[in-house]
């Protein structure tokens, strides 16, 4: 059995809340800080050649979480291993395997061009004089910006100075690499090309941990994928085994005109379906129900709306995603 | 390839990777065109008006400054204004840049010592500052008319490249300072004002109280300017200032290291309040 290629316990970091002035400083005032957990004991197995997916809303503590793996923030409690090296006993060596793509387009020098960028960043990554020609046509080709080489950055397309940034922490030729969001803000023709990009990664061996709040792309890209909502983990599993845990077939999204109490009605839709959520809001019920079968469902929801006096204005029904994954565990959506 | 010299290159890329970026705003230079003119220039007709090139004016002049070339004395003076700006301001504010604009975290991701983004950026003030002296010692002989001996230019040069370090090393402390607390400005212009005042950039030393006088040879840019007004206004040899030029380089090493220490403690500080992606 190989070892993991991100190993993390019980990690925990932990961050003030507000400020302390420089006034309460020098009036050595107590810290009345309050102190929250946005992470709040993660334990976490990668294993080598899996693309890993953290998948949660922003402010979950997926980005904090890929920070103290990538030694830029040190955690307050727990232990990690990084391809079996203890990132705070041995950051370099962590930094030396590890290719991380963490601020996206902000993480480039824009004044200059792709490879003075590359060149710099191989610099310091000390690859070594006599490779860095070669790495560097390699990882261009790899993120497809050989023909943009010696444009300046600031000329580039998002989606080009997110590839160019994943080119950057290919230069090392790590066997893991951490990405942060990679897709934000860019078009879905440039999201497929990055995730493209990704898959080949894995293709050629290498372990991705990535960070993102869009569930179409954990479904797509991830072996597995750890759900984290407010600094835990509250499932991991592959996308599969996790749709499979909310015992559904189908979701439907119902719209619902009601006048009066509505309970009855959500009373009678629960016999038939999971109600994952129920939101009124102007005279519109908004219900997300699980079910087997959305044939049976379905007219089983409009008669009881018609016995509620109430009209059925709008149906959808969908096939299960990661979404009602995490609705069904936080009762929450991941864009809320 | 080993560690010291994989760290030397990436020094030497940092380096490069800022040079090239201040040349791709080629207005920053011209500012070195006219500002190491018109500040001292100001001074020296400030001072004439004064004197009226009064012989008496002169003599008490050179009994406080060790020279009646006022002229010299002030350019001199302000070369290591430029210089000391260029060097406290430049490092801290290229670190800042790198903090704002979102490559510090990229930079630190990698396995570079942290000596490369804490001391390359300064490398960058470097140029600047010799092109401003260039740009003083053609005002002196243009304007003024005053050519120091090509002995003494040389001899100053070599006191310049001594004392390189030293500022640096303080320039770097404030930099370090950059990770814990984001924006220096308002400090560097503290420190700014108060080498001004005591390091005689405008007027001799000896115009200062003496416990100020004492505080004064504490810091480095006094020995500095002190030295190379000697060797050009009275044509000292370095024999001479030896003492001097020790002394500036012991305070070089111990800052330098101090600005190592503070920036390693500041990092660590930084990796646990989350300050190094903040700005």
């Amino acid at each position: 059995m190989t070892a993991p290629a991100v190993e993390t316990k019980n990690l925990v970091k932990v961050f003030e809340k507000g400020r302390r002035t420089i006034w309460q400083r020098l009036r050595r005032e107590p810290d009345r800080r309050e102190r929250f957990r946005a992470v709040d004991g993660i334990d976490l197995r990668v294993e080598s050649g899996e693309i890993f997916g953290l998948l949660g809303p922003n402010g979950a503590g997926k980005t904090t979480t890929m920070k103290m793996l990538a030694t830029l923030l040190i955690p307050t409690s727990g232990t990690i291993r990084v391809l079996g090296i203890d990132p705070l006993e041995r950051p370099r060596e962590v930094r030396a395997r590890l290719g991380a793509m963490l601020s996206g387009e902000r993480s480039l020098y824009w004044k200059l061009t792709a490879r003075e960028n590359l060149e710099y960043f191989a610099a310091l990554y000390h690859v070594p004089p006599t490779e860095t020609d070669q790495r560097i046509a390699g990882v261009l080709t790899a993120v497809k910006l050989t023909d943009r080489a010696e444009d300046y950055v600031e000329r580039y397309s998002t989606g080009m100075r997110q590839r160019l940034a994943l080119a950057r922490a290919l230069l090392p030729d790590p066997p893991l690499i951490i990405l942060d969001e990679p897709t934000v803000g860019l078009d879905p023709q440039a999201s497929r090309d990055l995730r493209d990009r990704v898959r080949e990664l894995r293709a050629q061996g290498r372990t991705v941990l990535l960070t993102t709040h869009y569930m179409e792309e954990a479904d797509q890209l991830c072996d597995r994928v750890a759900i984290i909502d407010h600094g835990r983990i509250v499932a991991l599993d592959t996308p599969a085994a996790l749709k499979r845990t909310i015992r559904a077939e189908e979701v439907v999204h119902l719209e619902i005109g009601v006048v009066g109490d509505d309970a009855p009605m959500l009373d009678r839709l629960g016999r038939s379906a999971t109600l994952a959520r129920s939101e009124r809001r102007n005279g519109t019920l908004s219900v997300t129900a699980h079910c087997a079968s959305a044939r049976d469902f379905v007219p089983a929801a409009f008669d009881a709306a018609r016995s509620n006096g109430a009209t059925i204005r709008h149906v959808e029904v969908v096939p299960v995603t990661l979404e009602d994954v995490f609705l069904a565990l936080t009762g929450r959506q991941l864009r809320e | 390839m080993t560690r010291i010299a994989a760290d030397a290159r990436a020094f030497i890329a940092a380096a490069r990777t800022h040079l090239r970026q201040q040349r791709r705003y080629p207005t920053y230079f011209l500012g070195l065109l006219f500002w190491p003119v018109l500040l001292p220039s100001a001074w020296v007709l400030m001072g004439r008006a004064y004197s009226g090139n009064d012989p008496g004016a002169l003599a008490a002049f050179a009994a406080r400054a060790g020279s009646e070339n006022v002229t010299v004395f002030v350019f001199v003076g302000y070369a290591m204004y430029m210089w000391l700006s260029s060097l406290l301001w430049g490092p801290g504010t290229i670190l800042r840049q790198e903090q704002v604009r979102g490559t510090l975290e990229a930079v630190f991701l990698t396995p570079a010592s942290r000596i490369v983004p804490l001391f390359a950026p300064g490398v960058t003030v470097l140029i600047p500052m010799s092109l401003s002296f260039l740009v003083m010692g053609g005002a002196l002989w243009l304007f003024f008319g005053i050519v120091p001996p090509v002995a003494a230019i040389l001899r100053a040069a070599v006191i310049v490249v001594l004392g390189v370090p030293a500022l640096y090393a303080i320039g770097s402390l404030f930099s370090a300072a950059v990770l814990r607390f984001g924006e220096i400005g308002p400090i560097v212009q503290l420190v700014r004002g108060v080498f001004v005042l005591a390091c005689g950039i405008t007027f001799p030393v000896a115009m200062l109280p003496i416990w100020a006088q004492v505080g004064a040879w504490i810091l480095p840019p006094t020995y500095i300017v002190d030295d190379i007004r000697r060797v050009l206004l009275r044509g000292a040899g370095l024999g001479e200032l030896w003492p001097n030029l020790l002394t500036v380089v012991l305070i070089a090493a111990v800052t330098a290291m101090l600005a190592v220490l503070v920036f390693r403690y500041l990092e660590a500080s930084a990796r646990r309040s989350g300050m190094l992606g903040r700005f």
